[in-house]
């Protein structure tokens, strides 16, 4: 199982500013299992391509195949089972139900396809100190604590690959650390490959590889 | 768990506009009960007003005559083999036959018997249009005796009216067989001199009847007419007040007499109002459909941030469409089925409180209104079902 990325680009992104990239209009290879950093300035395209990946915008030159099979041909429903099974992400904007609680927003998620494996609700939002925080309204918590939410939600699925566009950016670093060993332990219960893209190198996430957008 | 939309309900604004919501569904009912309602009366008036006359063949004969207008006096009034074979093919005619009448004069004088003397017309029809046929009603050329049908209603006129009036004896129908009377045909060849003999009397058929051959003969040997067009044709059908006949005599400007068709007039009429009750109840129902139609959409408006999480999330566009569609489902069955229920109890009291006493009205609705409360119920769900299908693959 792995993601490759064909000569991809943002249609909209110069061409200069691709020359000397990792990524785009290279071909790249995103093995099961792998732990791939990117690091990516402002401007590079780093929220484009986790976009790209999720499915979300198709702007892009060249393809992204997942398992040989070209994403951009994918029907609405190969799209929900993609998202469903396949790949998981923490957003940048989190995108949460800000009307709704802490574990109404983990539920809803939880319900589509549990992972029977993964670790319970209650564990994980001890693990990460927002346990006091579920009852609460999403959109009432702090950032940090919305991340920390999007982060075990992200977790609740069977996944691939799961995909993470600065998820610490609104964390100290104890809790960077603790969110980091709790995304790596639930990966490694599926074998999955993490793909975290962020401005900078995150120093206590021990990739395999380093890309540069 | 299993996903159902429970899980989803909490995300969606289904509670916006509840008002517009109830009076869709108010609508929905109105429209449907009016129209089963309409369905069944159209049935029932069809059952209650059919020909009761008791008829040996299960058949009504009626004959029709071209009206005659101011515009049309004094024209060819008869009917054309074309004219006799529209009606002929028509679908709620069996048969039609053109009654033929003798182009010469003929007067008839009942002898020493009954003494007086009046002219009268002969006219001949097909046989199986006859009621009663004895074996005796035969002729051949050369043959002086040419047997007569009258109808049973002359010889009441005569024996109530005419014999009275000039002291002429009354005349039963068993003595009517042995009465001769001399028939004098005057015609461009001369006159000929027949005796005519009264074998049978008819209910159905208003007139004096010869054989066809004799009639077709004299024509021909006493007035040199041959083939000659009949002003009146003899239907046969299984229901006069057929609302699809009377409207053929209408448009084709053919008269019949009234008082064979008057439930068909009655009919005409009921029908036709109930056609317009049909056709509002379902503008009814269109505009009810239209007014849920944009509750839907405001409402898939409203969780239109939810819904694209949703999808975002994973969700199923295809089991959202059905989840949410599948949620009204026990309302329109709740709707249709309490119109049909009440279409069965205004079945049941109007037999009961109006028709005290007939059997030939089922107190049972019938299949047609079920079959069709069946069909708006499926239209209704998928509708429904096909409209939140395409506002969510928009999102």
């Amino acid at each position: 199982m792995q993601i490759q990325l064909q000569k991809i680009a943002p249609q909209y992104l110069e061409i200069e500013k691709t020359q000397h990239s990792d990524v785009w209009n290279k071909e790249v290879v995103f093995k099961k299992g792998e732990r791939i950093q990117i690091v990516a300035p402002s401007g590079s395209g780093k929220s484009s391509l986790i976009h790209f990946l999720y499915l979300l915008r198709n702007e892009y030159t060249g393809q992204i195949l997942f398992d040989g099979k070209n994403i951009a041909t994918f029907s609405p429903e190969d799209k929900a089972k993609y998202r469903q099974q396949q790949v998981s992400i923490v957003f940048q904007d989190l995108r949460l139900f800000s009307q709704h609680s802490a574990a109404a927003n983990i539920e809803i998620k939880k319900t589509l396809v549990p992972f029977s494996a993964a670790a319970s609700l209650e564990e994980m939002a001890a693990q990460l100190g927002i346990t006091k925080k579920m009852q609460q309204n999403a959109g009432i918590c702090s950032y940090g604590e919305q991340q920390r939410i999007a982060i075990i939600r992200s977790l609740q699925q069977p996944f691939d690959f799961i995909v993470l566009d600065e998820p610490f950016s609104h964390l100290d670093e104890n809790n960077s650390i603790k969110a980091m060993h709790l995304i790596t332990t639930e990966a490694a219960k599926r074998n999955a490959g993490i793909i975290l893209a962020d401005l900078h190198k995150v120093p206590f996430f021990e990739s395999d590889s380093t890309l540069f957008l | 768990m299993k996903l159902s939309f429970k899980q989803i309900a909490p995300f969606l604004n289904t509670g916006a506009s509840t008002g517009s919501r109830l009076i869709s569904y108010l609508g929905l009912g109105i429209g449907v009960l009016l129209l089963l309602c309409s369905m069944q009366m159209f049935i029932n008036i069809n059952v209650l007003l059919k020909d009761r006359n008791p008829r040996t063949s299960g058949f009504d004969y009626i004959s029709i005559t071209k009206k005659i207008t101011d515009q049309n006096v004094g024209q060819d009034n008869s009917f054309s083999a074309a004219e006799i074979s529209a009606l002929q093919s028509l679908p709620f005619i069996d048969d039609a036959t053109p009654l033929i009448a003798n182009k010469f004069v003929v007067s008839a004088s009942g002898g020493p018997a009954l003494p007086f003397t009046t002219d009268i017309f002969l006219e001949a029809i097909k046989t199986d249009f006859i009621d009663t046929i004895p074996p005796s009603f035969t002729w051949q050329p050369g043959q002086a005796m040419v047997p007569i049908i009258i109808s049973s209603d002359y010889l009441e006129l005569y024996n109530t009216v005419f014999a009275p009036s000039r002291d002429l004896p009354q005349i039963s129908e068993g003595a009517m067989g042995a009465l001769v009377m001399q028939l004098e045909c005057t015609g461009v060849y001369g006159t000929q001199i027949f005796r005519g003999n009264i074998v049978a009397l008819s209910d159905r058929i208003n007139s004096v009847i010869v054989p066809q051959n004799f009639l077709e003969w004299a024509n021909k040997n006493i007035a040199n007419i041959s083939n000659s067009n009949a002003t009146r044709v003899y239907i046969k059908t299984t229901d006069a007040n057929n609302v699809e006949f009377l409207n053929y005599l209408q448009e084709n400007n053919y008269q019949v007499n009234k008082d064979k068709t008057k439930f068909g007039r009655v009919k005409q009429i009921l029908q036709a109002v109930v056609s317009g009750l049909v056709g509002f109840a379902v503008l009814v129902i269109l505009l009810a459909m239209m007014l849920f139609s944009f509750y839907l959409q405001l409402m898939i408006a409203r969780s239109k941030d939810n819904l694209q999480l949703l999808l975002t999330l994973g969700y199923s566009p295809n089991w959202l469409s059905k989840t949410v569609a599948k949620r009204w489902i026990p309302m329109y069955v709740l709707i249709v089925g309490s119109s049909v229920l009440l279409v069965q109890l205004f079945q049941y009291f109007f037999i009961q409180q109006f028709l005290n006493g007939r059997d030939d009205l089922s107190p049972m609705i019938d299949w047609s209104v079920l079959i069709t409360g069946a069909a708006l119920l499926a239209l209704c769900i998928g509708i429904n079902y096909g409209l939140i299908r395409k506002l969510l693959h928009r999102l």
